[in-house]
């Protein structure tokens, strides 16, 4: 007890579970194990004096500065530890304690001491559907994956993703979507689902940075749930452990765009293991974002089209998805623009004077537009090809163009246009 | 005894007129060269000393002073020595010193002694004050060019104090290459298929707008670029003689013994330093590629392999058409309005950039965009993506195959396309007194360039979206200016006009963003650390990392 701090009994048994998740080497297995035995408290008081020790296969793999733990333990500040998470409002659980999900608490690999920001009684009160897939997505896989997390949570559902770059963002950013329309906080009653953003590195390190605002808003609306301790950074074998997360909190694993390898596959193995449902999007065969979802068809996951069929397949008959938030634009025009084109009269029926009068570039589509749209296809293509596709001088195309994305037909990215369904 | 000839050095790619006066006098056997001579100057001493000796000439024993005036004007290069020889050779009585009226003599001396053509031949033969100036045969051609002055041109010295002694006629000068030895520039009627590129091209051309090419490699975007000189207007008779200055001070072989016709190409290599880019270096302040590229067109390939700080050297030129470069010896202004054209690959694996195409990571891909600065990316009106051109295209067929006309200037040859590009560009000139769209001043553009009501509908649209800045605006609106313009409209802009300008500036050249960025909420959460770079150290740092 040389250290200049000494573990005084002043500080609730969370701080000394969270101490224990900080011990160098540690994992989930041990921190279930000793805390399925001892109280945190207790279990500390053991690993000051050394009766818990490092385990031998972590020595020999540390090497010889590894320190026994009996060491560097009385130096720790666990009141630090506790001040930042309080600070930061982050809480502690851990098997047994108040608050730790029960999905995740059997099974093969149980989650350890959990920390998280929010509120996550969400994830025993509704259902959850874990909606994850690569960083690396095109834009119509975003498009997708916004408009199931949209859906999934207006009818009710949690979505549980990795708060990564791609699909895992454009979830959360659809569930937020959803709880924002429904006013406010779905997770304090209301009839959305909220959204739980499981993360690699501590509850307060935001990672990827690009990300901070989505963290943030999944902290006030939802929640952000992580094995690691506050202030630590994201190490690489977090990675497949957070998955291993993910798929144990869901009750279904949706996999929207993913390429032959990646962490996708991590959760999906995960998920097997503990045997939630696997659920895939079926993509272009030519697409290399889609190899890995159209694999796992092949393999046997649940094809899913749309949030209705996660719903159908979870069981929840009486939650219905609700009617697309974006209908098809064919029959609806979104009011932005509208002027009467001197260029082109529109011939007009009863049924077209209901709509709002089209502008210069939104008027009926004609055959330009037709021909423009021919032109396109589901994978990305950027103007060149489709000048060269179409055969229409650039001019010609661009206006065309502009018509398609007015009515949804077509959706552009960076200069990347694509194809969209009717 | 005391002599003077006539000279000239070079600073910057301008002339000075160098007075050499040469004195010998009794005393110890000596040779020294004052009035601010440079290294490769000072060097003269011992080339125009083997340079008399072997051509059968005396070099005097006696003490010589070589004086070059005015003394305040540092003098480089080795243009000097035949003035400094033959001032010599009068001081010391071997040649008359009458001979040497009204000639100017610009030369460099080998040991054997004969003439060598210096750099910058034709701002030093158009800066002399003499009527008549002897150089070396090789550099003829290019004094020729200044019609001020009678060229005299002899192949060594010993032949030159020949025709100065005994007043014989000249020699010769060497047979001019004709105006046809130029090689064709390459045609765009060459390249297969690429019509969006060539559309682009010939937009770029016609308005003087800065292009930039992101695709893979193998795309044909250099083989585009090296097309512009083809369709841009001839140099005029000031630009040709200007273009023709600065390369001759730069020390580029002039390819043809007239003016040149062609608007210069420059495409330097990625490792180019940053002097050599923008002009100095030594006392000899040497204009940089982007002088050489005057008048023409800059071609920077794999713009992203540049370094960043050489890069943004260019920003200045670019807005003011010239750069000054300062030294402690001197501070020059080189002529640099040039048209910068650009090619790079989306990312450094070299796919062809398309969203989920990519092999490299999303900071590997941030790190190659950020290579390029925002205010650099800003300076192109012209932003496109050129692909791989398809294999019908390749094998010319599927147009023919399938008899239909794709586009009507799909195969169009290089002289059509700049029939249009001159006409635009002079009426740029002739409407608004604008050298070129690109230049039209942006408070003339509400003037010149109005909006049709659905056109400013279009861009209130986009700078409401925020997928236009405010600086976009008037650089789309001259991008649509010089579309209006080569599709023959007058009058306001139409929207269609503004939307292909938009859709040739894309917002995002480099790689696809992430999507569906989420509005940032009023945080009352926890207080958050972002990323690695800012972790806290951790309570628990010394158990982490023992």
């Amino acid at each position: 007890m040389t250290g200049p701090r000494r573990a005084s009994p002043g500080w609730p048994p969370a701080a000394y579970a969270a101490a224990l998740a900080c011990l160098p080497g540690v994992g989930p297995a041990w921190l279930v194990d000793v805390l399925a035995h001892h109280s945190p408290d207790r279990a500390w008081a053991l690993v000051t004096t050394g009766e818990l020790a490092r385990p031998a296969r972590q020595i020999a793999r540390a090497g010889p500065p590894a320190a026994a733990w009996s060491e560097t333990a009385p130096r720790f500040d666990v009141g630090g530890l506790w001040a930042r998470c309080q600070r930061n409002g982050i809480q502690v659980t851990w098997p047994g304690a108040p608050g730790y999900p029960t999905a995740v608490a059997g099974g093969p690999s149980p989650a350890g001491v959990l920390f998280w920001a929010g509120d996550i009684s969400t994830l025993e009160r509704r259902p959850c559907v874990a909606v994850i897939g690569t960083r690396r997505c095109t834009p119509d896989g975003a498009a997708a994956t916004y408009q199931l997390g949209y859906d999934l949570s207006s009818a009710g559902v949690c979505i549980v993703s990795g708060l990564a770059l791609g699909i895992d963002g454009a979830a959360h950013a659809g569930a937020l979507a959803a709880v924002r329309d429904q006013g406010g906080d779905g997770a304090k009653g209301g009839d959305v689902g909220s959204t739980v953003g499981v993360a690699a590195s501590g509850v307060d390190v935001v990672y990827p940075r690009r990300h901070g605002a989505l963290w943030r808003e999944v902290v006030t609306l939802g929640a952000v749930v992580s094995e690691t301790p506050p202030g630590w950074p994201a190490q690489a074998w977090r990675f497949p452990s957070r998955n291993r997360l993910i798929a144990g909190l869901a009750r279904m694993v949706v996999v929207v765009e993913c390429h032959a390898s990646g962490g996708s596959w991590h959760t999906v193995e995960a998920a097997l293991r503990r045997g939630v449902e696997v659920a895939a999007l079926p993509g272009p065969v030519h697409s290399s974002a889609s190899v890995g979802t159209n694999t796992m068809l092949h393999e046997g996951a649940t094809p899913v089209r749309g949030a209705q069929d996660v719903i159908d397949a979870l069981g929840l008959f009486e939650r219905k998805a609700p009617a697309p938030a974006r209908p098809s634009a064919i029959a609806h025009v979104t009011p932005r623009d509208r002027t009467a084109s001197a260029q082109r009269p529109a011939p007009r029926t009863p049924a077209e004077a209901r709509r709002p009068a089209p502008s210069a570039a939104s008027g009926p589509l004609g055959a330009l537009d037709v021909r423009v749209r021919a032109a396109l296809s589901w994978r990305p293509l950027c103007l060149d090809e489709i000048v060269e596709r179409s055969g229409l001088p650039a001019g010609a195309v661009v206006v065309a163009l502009e018509r398609l994305e007015e009515a949804g037909l077509a959706g552009a990215q960076a200069g990347w246009w694509v194809r969209k369904a009717q | 005894m005391l002599a003077t000839v006539s000279s000239a050095t070079l600073v910057g790619v301008d002339g000075h007129p160098v007075t050499v006066e040469v004195h010998v006098s009794n005393g110890l056997p000596g040779f020294r060269v004052v009035g601010l001579p440079d290294a490769s100057c000072r060097e003269s001493r011992d080339r125009v000393r083997a340079a008399m000796i072997s051509s059968g000439f005396r070099w005097p024993q006696k003490r010589v002073t070589v004086n070059l005036a005015p003394s305040g004007l540092r003098k480089a290069g080795s243009g000097l020595d035949l003035a400094i020889a033959l001032g010599v050779m009068a001081a010391d009585g071997q040649l008359p010193a009458s001979s040497l009226d009204g000639l100017a003599f610009i030369g460099e001396l080998g040991l054997d002694g004969s003439l060598r053509r210096v750099p910058g031949v034709l701002p030093l033969v158009a800066a002399v004050l003499e009527a008549s100036v002897v150089v070396a045969p090789s550099g003829a051609h290019e004094a020729r060019l200044v019609e001020r002055s009678t060229v005299r041109a002899v192949p060594d010295l010993r032949e030159l104090v020949e025709v100065l002694k005994s007043g014989w006629g000249w020699p010769e000068l060497p047979a001019a290459a004709t105006a046809e030895d130029e090689p064709p520039a390459p045609d765009l009627a060459d390249v297969r298929g690429q019509p969006f590129g060539k559309q682009a091209l010939e937009i770029a051309a016609a308005g003087g707008h800065h292009l930039l090419m992101v695709g893979p490699a193998g795309a044909g975007k250099t083989m585009l670029a090296r097309r512009l000189p083809g369709i841009l207007p001839p140099l005029s008779q000031t630009e040709a003689l200007e273009v023709a200055k600065i390369h001759s001070a730069a020390g580029i072989e002039p390819g043809r013994s007239t003016l040149p016709v062609r608007p210069p190409f420059r495409s330097p290599h990625h490792s180019a330093s940053a002097v050599s880019l923008i002009g100095g270096g030594g006392a000899r302040l040497r204009p940089g590629e982007i002088s050489c590229a005057h008048c023409g067109v800059l071609f920077l390939d794999e713009l992203a392999e540049f370094p960043g700080s050489v890069l943004d050297h260019l920003r200045q030129p670019l807005e003011e058409g010239r750069v000054v470069v300062c030294r402690a010896s001197a501070a020059v202004a080189f002529p640099a309005r040039f048209m910068l054209v650009a090619a790079m690959n989306a990312c450094r694996c070299g796919a062809d950039g398309s969203p989920g195409s990519c092999r490299c990571s999303d900071v590997a891909r941030g790190r190659y965009a950020a290579r390029i600065s925002g205010p650099l990316l800003d300076r192109f009106d012209l932003r496109i993506r050129v692909r791989r051109p398809d294999v019908d295209a390749l094998l010319g067929g599927r147009e023919e195959r399938a008899g239909v006309q794709t586009l009507g200037r799909a195969a169009e040859a290089s002289a059509a396309v700049a029939g249009r590009v001159e006409a635009v560009r002079r009426r740029a000139q002739e409407v608004r007194g604008a050298r070129c769209n690109a230049e039209v001043p942006a408070w003339r553009l509400a003037q010149v360039a109005p909006l049709s009501p659905g056109a400013k509908r279009l861009l209130e649209r986009r700078l409401r979206d925020g997928r236009l800045s405010a600086r976009g605006l008037d650089r789309s609106r001259r991008v649509a200016l010089t579309v209006a313009d080569l599709a023959g409209q007058d009058g306001p802009l139409l929207e269609e006009h503004v939307l292909l300008a938009l859709a040739l500036r894309e917002p995002e050249p480099l790689g696809p963003e992430a999507p569906s960025a989420p509005t940032p909420s009023p945080g009352n959460g926890p207080k958050l650390t972002a990323g690695h770079a800012a972790v806290q150290p951790a309570p628990s740092l010394e158990l982490v990392r023992p």
